[in-house]
């Protein structure tokens, strides 16, 4: 029964889907069965849990070979130093960089070192937020480094780092 | 753990008091979702599974996209997010999740001096 009510749900939106291609191309384009089903594929995949990672290799990923600067003041981190439910923990990052059209902050990755994944997030900024600060909350699986790495729009990296202390797990995906 | 059910979905937007021509605002934003996390079976393997979370938002004003977030399930519960945006004219703020089973959950504010 749920499957069934599952499968008619992605049918419609796929529907939808498809219906937002022919309105904004305003061609009106046939999809088979095939497309309909590739869709669903893709769909499918985003929620299918993806292998652990260790720290390093998540920092390979995003950033390559690139050296990364400490961020000596420019970068601040907020986050208590014990979270007594790691399933709910606010983080502050905090960039005292320029917001200009010409130089700006690109992109801002938290980290959790101890987590399965260790990428928490990552925040795409334009010059029009006017300044680089983001809070949210993440989830800590156990006593873990947190990292805010900041990306400027010339390549350039700064990093933070601060130690929490969690009780609880929070079972970080 | 707040109570995620009926509500899903349904996103608040929280903007300053007031707000003055060429300042830098901060705006919160919440959406209820319950951000699915791993189950594991007796060998501690995840279970292989498409989990219920939300993986972006967008941000745009009077139409144009001013900040992304990807966001794995390592985000809390009701994914929360606080960012600045520089006003320099009144518009319109559209917030837009969307999670892994792709419905997408939108809220707006209406900014003015």
């Amino acid at each position: 029964m749920k499957c069934t009510l599952d499968m008619a749900k992605l049918t419609r939106r796929n529907l939808l889907r498809a219906w937002g291609i022919i309105g904004s191309t305003g061609v009106i384009v046939s999809l088979g069965l095939g497309g309909f089903m590739q869709v669903a594929a893709q769909q499918a995949q985003l929620g299918m849990p993806k292998p652990d990672e260790k720290v390093e290799d998540t920092i390979n990923r995003l950033f390559g070979n690139r050296s990364i600067a400490p961020a000596d003041g420019k970068v601040k981190l907020e986050a208590p130093l014990i979270a007594e439910n790691g399933a709910v923990v606010p983080v502050t990052v905090e960039a005292d960089l320029p917001m200009t059209p010409q130089n700006y902050v690109k992109s801002i990755y938290i980290i959790a070192d101890n987590n399965r994944r260790p990428l928490n997030a990552k925040f795409s900024l334009t010059p029009e937020v006017g300044q680089a600060t983001i809070s949210t909350n993440i989830r800590l699986a156990q006593t873990t480094d947190v990292r805010a790495v900041v990306e400027m729009n010339d390549g350039a990296l700064y990093m933070v780092k601060q130690a929490v202390k969690v009780t609880v797990g929070g079972c970080g995906g | 753990m707040a109570e995620v059910g009926a509500d899903i979905g349904r996103v608040r937007i929280r903007l300053p008091a007031t707000i003055s021509q060429g300042e830098v605002i901060r705006i919160r934003a919440l959406v209820t979702h319950p951000m699915e996390i791993l189950s594991f079976d007796k060998d501690q393997k995840p279970l292989p599974k498409n989990y219920q979370f939300v993986y972006q938002i967008v941000v745009t004003y009077n139409g144009k996209e001013i900040l992304q977030a990807e966001t794995t399930q390592a985000v809390s519960q009701n994914p929360f997010v606080a960012f600045p945006l520089k006003v320099t004219e009144p518009g319109k703020l559209v917030i837009t999740f969307t999670d892994t089973h792709g419905k997408t959950y939108e809220g707006s504010a209406e900014i003015a001096f």
